[in-house]
């Protein structure tokens, strides 16, 4: 019987990998090109052969899917092993393993089985029995799936933590290319009676105790970056109006992984275009936590990130004639637009400039990256980068030493 | 003058007080651990919880909590010379008051924060890679941390597993905590035989196993990052990069 398990596990876990919105992922902390430090509050409990952090059993119910979105290995009309737990074992599964602390929760995606509301009672029973049956309190994370009954998205809601919808892609017309039966506002709709909903609930609260809660930790989504042609700036465009209109808790971006073969995909040896997720999910950083606008990192002009240099760096070279800050002096959320200086630094300078100013040395040792930064900042005066404060001269300084090139992968 | 102590906080504490209220002190150590010179001007205290509970207390007001856990977590660190960076800290600590954290370039603060962070990544690093198992009616996670940390670990996985009895069991120190769904402590302890897998056990961990080598997106592996967040040294005791 736990054999059986065991090879829907492993159907059920790859079918789900390449979903990234979990709670720990996809937060970048540093300029590696790469992507997997954990969040601030997350736990990782491992990390994957590609350095992802692991911090929820993420798998699919189904994935049996009555779908045909072209990117998608589980396409009605792709010929892949399918498979489908039923609501007992994920529950089961879910528990065990987090007793032995292997996981924080649970991430519950699935694919279309039979129709939506089919699907969605299904995701409602397994949470039903984990809250009730077994009692977990620990964290969960499920889809909702579009065109799913208020009613069923709404209990979902009042079981789990987080919600998300899947964007997938950024454009009406992204959509219509490669998800002919998905539309925005077939998913905008759940989304809305969850944003609602959330909004209610915590005016409730507010008033009365026992109040509901509907997914306290918020909802979110993500969009494939690659698989169509659309600009960054559409993507961080999408981003920047999902945040105001739905308050979304986060937006994932994911670098499209050539599953499929198809007339409007990027062909199977296209390498996933992981430098560009990572300038997304440091501009979004910069979106929620610097207090930048999409609009000034991105415009018409210059609709794409430039995989050199990230879009802080950009954004400053852009805007040189705000440069050099004092580094003794300038107010907070200007040191947070220098570059090489994130927001851990920032509260140190912050801090130590109270009981002493600070010298270009102390700089070092606070964890300035200084190689950066030097062309953007003076210390008590003096200014240690390029006489000319000229972006390209400090373009061309700062270039790294191979310009960056995709992988091609090896096909037979 | 050279003070030892028996290897507790409350030990490290004494040795403080003595500095100011007896003889100035050069340096403190455990000990358990000190490297015997016979040029040192030495003296064994014997922990004083009174003299203790008021180096914590003044610690507490006159510099901060903030002071204080970088303090213990120093503690806890398995740097030969924590408990000589600790003195200096408080000394300036006791003149610079809460705005000594502040003070991340002074040199004496530098090497209490090193050591504190040290400290309190491991821990982070275990609360997610603690692997428990099944043994009888209770759960049991072995683990040889670098630094002494699972007392930092308790109150976690009691929160976490409250109605279950565990034994979190640091191989390296040979000591354990203990939970019996009410309260944990923390004792001597020791395994003589290696600990017996149930079936029931060992199908999770298959499972586990194959969950985790099925998640990984083949495209984009790195394992050069994957050894930078779990270094070879602690996967002995993780279920799914044993084999
Ligand atoms: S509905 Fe979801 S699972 Fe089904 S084909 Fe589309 S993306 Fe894939």
């Amino acid at each position: 019987m736990k054999d059986n398990v065991l090879r829907k596990l492993q159907v059920l876990a790859d079918a789900a990998k390449y979903d990234v919105s979990c709670a720990s992922s996809g937060v970048s902390k540093n300029n590696t090109g790469t992507i997997g430090n954990s969040s601030a509050a997350g736990i990782c409990h491992t990390w994957s052969a590609d350095g992802r952090c692991v911090s929820l059993l993420k798998i699919l119910l189904t994935n049996y899917c009555v779908y045909d979105c072209e990117y998608c290995v589980n396409r009605l009309s792709n010929d892949v092993a399918r498979a489908s737990f039923t609501a007992e074992e994920v529950a089961e599964l879910t528990i065990e393993f987090y007793r032995r602390n292997y996981i924080e929760g649970l991430f519950l995606s699935s694919a279309v089985e039979k129709n939506p509301n089919h699907t969605m009672e299904k995701i409602v029973k397994t949470l039903l029995i984990l809250r009730h049956q077994y009692k977990f309190s620990g964290y969960i994370h499920v889809k909702a799936i579009p065109g799913a009954d208020k009613l069923l998205v709404q209990q979902a809601g009042e079981l789990a933590d987080r919600m998300s919808v899947n964007i997938e892609l950024p454009t009406e017309k992204g959509l219509q290319l490669l998800a002919p039966q998905k539309s925005m506002k077939k998913m905008f709709l759940p989304m809305k009676q969850i944003k609602d909903q959330i909004t209610q609930s915590k005016e409730e609260r507010m008033h009365f105790r026992h109040a509901k809660r509907f997914v306290p930790a918020g909802q979110s989504t993500q969009m494939i970056v690659g698989a169509t042609n659309e600009s960054d700036l559409s993507m961080l465009t999408i981003t920047d109006q999902l945040y105001q209109n739905f308050s979304l808790k986060r937006v994932y971006f994911s670098a499209y992984v050539p599953v499929n073969r198809g007339g409007n995909l990027p062909a199977l040896s296209t390498a996933p275009p992981m430098l560009r997720e990572h300038r997304l999910y440091q501009a979004d950083w910069l979106l929620r936590f610097y207090q930048f606008d999409a609009k000034e990192l991105l415009d018409e002009r210059e609709p794409n990130f430039d995989l050199d240099f990230d879009p802080k760096m950009i954004w400053a070279l852009r805007h040189i004639h705000e440069f050099p800050k004092e580094i003794n002096t300038v107010p907070y959320n200007e040191l947070l637009r220098i570059p090489g200086l994130g927001m851990t630094s920032a509260k140190r300078i912050f801090k130590q400039r109270k009981v002493r100013a600070i010298t270009y040395d102390d700089l070092k040792k606070i964890g300035v990256v200084l190689k950066r930064a030097k062309f953007f900042i003076t210390c008590n005066g003096q200014f240690y980068g390029v006489k000319s404060m000229e972006p390209d001269s400090i373009k061309e300084i700062l270039r790294p030493a191979q310009p960056f090139e995709q992988l091609q992968l090896q096909l037979p | 003058m050279i003070y030892l102590h028996d290897g507790t906080f409350n030990g490290l504490l004494t040795c403080v007080y003595a500095h100011y209220y007896d003889k100035a002190a050069e340096g403190i150590y455990s000990e358990g651990t000190y490297e015997l010179s016979l040029v040192d001007d030495k003296k064994r205290l014997v922990t004083d919880v009174d003299k203790a509970k008021k180096v914590y207390n003044a610690i507490m007001t006159k510099i901060s909590d903030e002071a204080m856990s970088h303090v213990y977590h120093t503690f806890l660190s398995s740097d030969y010379h924590k408990d000589c960076y600790l003195l200096r800290y408080l000394q300036l600590g006791f003149k610079m008051g809460y705005k000594i954290d502040y003070h991340r370039t002074h040199q004496d603060v530098i090497m209490v924060h090193k050591l504190s962070a040290k400290v309190t990544k491991e821990r982070h690093l275990f609360l997610g890679t603690l692997r428990f198992q099944e043994v009888g009616k209770g759960l049991y996670a072995p683990l040889a941390p670098d630094h002494d940390i699972i007392e930092l670990l308790a109150s976690h996985f009691a929160d976490r597993l409250k109605h279950e009895q565990f034994i979190i069991h640091d191989r390296k120190r040979n000591k354990a905590v203990i939970y019996n769904t009410k309260a944990w402590f923390i004792t001597e302890f020791t395994y003589e035989e290696e600990v017996k897998v149930s079936e029931r056990e060992k199908q999770f961990q298959d499972m586990w196993k194959g969950y985790f080598e099925h998640i990984s997106i083949k495209e984009r592996e790195n394992l050069r990052l994957q050894r930078q967040f779990v270094p070879v040294r602690y996967r002995q005791h993780i279920v799914e990069f044993g084999d």
